[in-house]
C-alpha cells in the first residue's frame, strides 16, 4: 500500500520479475497489452464487411485503427526493450478491490432495491477501500449523503429513479 | 464591428433572460427566474469547489454533471458546464497557495511561489493577485472568442471533408506534442480511443461493430461512461494508493490583508499580461490547454526575469503569470469547439457530449443556426468571471474550511455521485459496471504512465474522422492523395508531419520536457 504515482525511473520499492534484458519493463508490458488489445479488435471486427469499390465498409475503419494500434504497441514494446525505463509499479489491492465492489453492488442493487439502500450500501463498501475509515463518522456522513441524493436526483433534478425496494412499493 | 456588438448584445440578452419556472411540487404556480444567471452561478460555485478540493478533477466533474443537464435547456446546460471549467481555474490556486497541494493539475506551478508567499504571511496578496490575474485573463479571452468566432466560422464553412480530416489529424498531433510524457505513448492512446469509438453501430451501414450482441453496446460506448471511469474512478483508486490521509499542512494563520501592495501590482501587471497572451495562444491550440499554459507561463517568467533565483521563494510573478495563463487557456479552448466543432481537449470533448445530448451537432453551422446558444455562452463567461472574483476573494474563508474535509469521507461520496450519475444517463446498470471496468483500465494506464486524456479525445473524434475520411475518399473516387493535393488540406497535413518530426527530435524533446520540469521539483 505504499506507492506514489509512477513518474521517472526511480520508483520506490522495486521487485525484479522481469528478465534482465528488458530494460524498461513498464513500457515493455504496456506495449504488449496494446498489442493484445489490437489483436482482439482485429478478431472482433473480422466478420465486418471491408472496402467495396471506393466506399468504406463497416469494418474498414475499425481494422485500420486496430492495425495502427498494433504498430504503435510494437513500437512501445520495442522502446521498453531497448531503452532504460521505469520499472513495473506495484499495485495496491485494497482500494481497487473495494471501490470496484461498491460500483458493482450499486449496479446490481439499484433496480431491485432502490436508490436509498443501494446508495448507502455503496458508500459503506467503498469506505472499506482505506484502512483509515472511522466507522462512526462514515455512517453519519453516509446517511446524510444518501438523504441528499434521494432528494436531489428524483425531486431536484426530476430524474426517474426508484427510491425504495420494489417489493415494498408493490 | 457592429456585427460583434449586436452579437454580444444578443448574448447578454440570453444570459439575463427570465424564464417561468413551474416545478411540480409548487402545484402549477410559475415564478419567473433568471435561469441562465443562476446556472452560471452554480457552475462557477461547483467549479470553485472542485478546483479547491484536490482529488476531484474537472473532467470527472463535468462527466458527473452531464446527466444532470438532461432536464435543462441547452444554453443553460452549456453555460453551467463552461462555468465549471473556468471556475476550477480560480479555485485551484487557493489550494496551491494555502496548502501546497495543487487543487487542479493546472495550478501545479502555483504551489512553488504561492505557498512560499503564504509562509511569509503574504497569502492574502497571493490569492488576490491570482484572482485578479484570472479575471483579467478571463475578460481578454472572452473578447478574443467574440472577435475570432465569426471569421473562423466562415473559414470552417469552406472546409470540405478532406480538409476536416486533415485538420483533425493536425489537432491530434498537436495534442500529443503539447501533452506531458512520451509522444509515442500519447499517440497510442489516441488510436486506442479511436478504436473504442468504433464500438457500436456503423453510421452508414447500420452494421453492429464489436458489440458482441450486448444490447447496451449497440449504441456504442458512451464517453461520459468512459470519462467517469478513467478520470473519476481511476483517480480515486490511485489516490487511495497513496493513503487517504493526504498531507495537508494548511497555513494556519488567519489570512489578513487581501489587498496587494502597490509594488505587488506593479510587479505582477506585466506578468499577468504575458501570461494572458501565452495562455490564449496555447488554449486555442489543441492539446494540453490550461495545463501546459500554466507551466509555459511560469517557465517563461523565470527565463526573462532579471533575478531568476527569486522564483521558488515567493516571487509574485510566479503566481500571477501561470494563474492568468490557465484561465485564458481554459476559455480560449472553446474557440475550436464553437467555430470548427473540434474539441481541443478532454473537457471540450465532454462539452461535445453535452451538445449531442441536446441534439446539437457541433460545428460551424451552430453559430449560424443557433446564434443565441453560442453568444449566450460567450457572454456568460464574462458574467461568470465577475461572479468568480467575488466567490473567490471575500469568501475565501469558506473554501479553506472545506479543505478540512478528510479524503476518507470525500471519496465514498464521489463514488456514489459518479455511480448515480452514470446510471441516470440511460437508466442502465450495465453502464455503471462498464464505468467501473474503465476505472480499473484507467488505474492500469496510470501505472504504466499512459495519459488518459488523449484517449478521450480520440474517442470523441473517432466517428467524425471516420465520416470525413469516408466522404473524402468517396468524392475523390478512392484517390488517397486528395489529402495532399488540395492546398488547404496539404498545408494542414504538412504542418502535422512537421510537428511530429520536431517533437521526436532529441534536442527539442529536451526543451519540451524542460517546460514540465518544474513539477518534479
Amino acid at each position: 500500500m505504499s506507492e506514489t504515482p509512477s513518474h521517472g525511473p526511480n520508483l520506490g520499492p522495486v521487485k525484479y520479475i522481469m528478465p534482465k534484458w528488458v530494460r524498461g519493463p513498464q513500457d515493455f508490458v504496456g506495449g504488449i497489452a496494446l498489442i493484445a488489445i489490437a489483436l482482439f479488435a482485429l478478431w472482433a471486427s473480422s466478420d465486418l464487411q471491408g472496402m467495396h469499390g471506393f466506399s468504406f465498409g463497416a469494418g474498414t475503419a475499425p481494422r485500420m485503427f486496430a492495425v495502427l494500434l498494433l504498430g504503435l504497441g510494437i513500437a512501445v514494446m520495442v522502446v521498453g526493450l531497448v531503452t532504460e525505463g521505469a520499472h513495473l509499479a506495484t499495485y495496491a489491492w485494497r482500494g481497487p478491490l473495494f471501490v470496484s465492489l461498491s460500483i458493482l453492488s450499486f449496479a446490481i442493487t439499484i433496480r431491485p432495491l432502490g436508490l436509498v439502500i443501494s446508495a448507502f450500501a455503496t458508500f459503506l463498501i467503498s469506505a472499506l477501500g482505506t484502512h483509515e475509515t472511522r466507522w462512526k463518522e462514515t455512517i453519519i456522513v453516509g446517511i446524510a449523503l444518501t438523504a441528499f441524493c434521494s432528494f436531489l436526483f428524483p425531486y431536484g433534478l426530476g430524474l426517474p429513479m426508484q427510491l425504495w425496494p420494489r417489493f415494498l412499493v408493490q | 464591428m457592429s456585427d460583434l456588438f449586436s452579437n454580444l448584445a444578443l448574448g447578454f440578452h440570453v444570459v439575463f433572460q427570465f424564464v417561468p419556472w413551474s416545478p411540480a411540487w409548487l402545484g402549477g404556480v410559475s415564478i419567473p427566474i433568471p435561469a441562465n444567471i443562476l446556472l452560471c452561478l452554480i457552475g462557477a460555485l461547483v467549479g470553485t469547489l472542485v478546483g479547491v478540493l484536490p482529488g476531484i478533477g474537472t473532467i470527472a466533474t463535468v462527466a458527473m454533471l452531464l446527466p444532470i443537464t438532461f432536464g435543462l435547456p441547452p444554453v443553460g446546460a452549456l453555460i453551467m458546464l463552461a462555468g465549471i471549467y473556468y471556475g476550477a481555474q480560480y479555485g485551484g490556486s487557493t489550494t496551491s497557495i494555502l496548502v501546497n497541494i495543487p487543487g487542479e493539475a493546472t495550478s501545479v506551478v502555483t504551489t512553488l511561489d504561492g505557498f512560499q508567499m503564504a509562509k511569509q504571511g503574504r497569502a492574502g496578496p497571493a490569492l488576490a493577485i491570482a484572482a485578479i490575474g484570472s479575471f483579467f485573463a478571463g475578460c481578454v479571452s472572452t473578447v478574443l472568442i467574440a472577435v475570432l468566432g465569426a471569421p473562423l466560422t466562415k473559414l470552417a464553412l469552406a472546409f470540405g471533408p478532406a480538409e476536416y480530416f486533415s485538420l483533425m489529424v493536425l489537432g491530434l498531433i498537436f495534442a500529443t506534442v503539447l501533452a506531458k510524457g512520451s509522444v509515442l505513448k500519447a499517440i497510442a492512446m489516441i488510436v486506442f480511443g479511436l478504436l473504442l469509438s468504433m464500438v457500436g453501430s456503423d453510421i452508414e451501414t447500420g452494421a453492429s461493430r464489436m458489440a458482441f450482441n450486448i444490447p447496451e453496446l449497440a449504441d456504442g460506448l458512451g464517453f461520459a461512461t468512459v470519462a467517469m471511469g478513467v478520470f473519476g474512478f481511476a483517480e480515486i483508486i490511485r489516490n487511495l494508493d497513496a493513503g487517504a490521509e493526504m498531507d495537508r499542512d494548511l497555513v494556519q494563520q488567519k489570512i489578513t490583508g487581501l489587498m496587494p501592495t502597490k509594488k505587488d501590482m506593479i510587479d505582477s501587471a506585466p506578468a499577468i499580461v504575458r501570461g494572458t497572451i501565452l495562455g490564449s495562444i496555447l488554449g486555442i491550440l489543441p492539446g494540453g490547454g490550461a495545463v501546459i499554459a500554466s507551466f509555459a507561463a511560469y517557465t517563461f517568467e523565470k527565463k526573462i526575469a532579471k533575478d531568476p533565483s527569486r522564483f521558488g521563494r515567493g516571487a509574485i510573478e510566479g503566481v500571477a503569470a501561470p494563474e492568468s495563463a490557465n484561465n485564458a487557456a481554459a476559455q480560449t479552448s472553446f474557440i475550436p469547439l464553437l467555430t470548427l466543432g473540434i474539441p481541443p481537449n478532454a473537457v471540450m470533448a465532454l462539452m461535445v457530449g453535452a451538445m449531442t445530448i441536446h441534439g446539437i451537432v457541433p460545428g460551424p453551422q451552430v453559430m449560424q443556426k443557433q446564434p443565441e446558444l453560442v453568444w449566450g455562452m460567450i457572454a456568460s463567461m464574462w458574467v461568470g468571471n465577475l461572479m468568480l472574483i467575488i466567490i473567490n476573494l471575500p469568501l475565501v474563508g469558506i473554501w479553506v474550511r472545506l479543505l478540512r474535509v478528510p479524503y476518507r469521507l470525500m471519496f465514498p461520496s464521489i463514488v456514489i455521485f459518479c455511480a448515480i450519475g452514470i446510471y441516470s444517463i440511460n437508466n442502465a446498470p450495465v453502464d455503471v459496471i462498464l464505468a467501473g471496468a474503465f476505472g480499473l483500465l484507467g488505474y492500469w494506464l496510470i501505472k504504466h504512465d499512459f495519459e488518459p486524456a488523449p484517449l478521450l479525445l480520440g474517442m470523441v473524434l473517432g466517428p467524425l474522422m471516420e465520416e470525413n475520411l469516408r466522404r473524402a475518399l468517396l468524392i475523390s473516387r478512392g484517390d488517397a492523395t486528395v489529402f495532399f493535393t488540395r492546398p488547404l488540406s496539404a498545408v494542414l497535413m504538412a504542418t502535422a508531419a512537421f510537428l511530429l518530426v520536431l517533437a521526436l527530435l532529441p534536442s527539442l524533446r529536451k526543451k519540451r520536457d524542460e517546460v514540465f520540469v518544474e513539477s518534479e521539483t
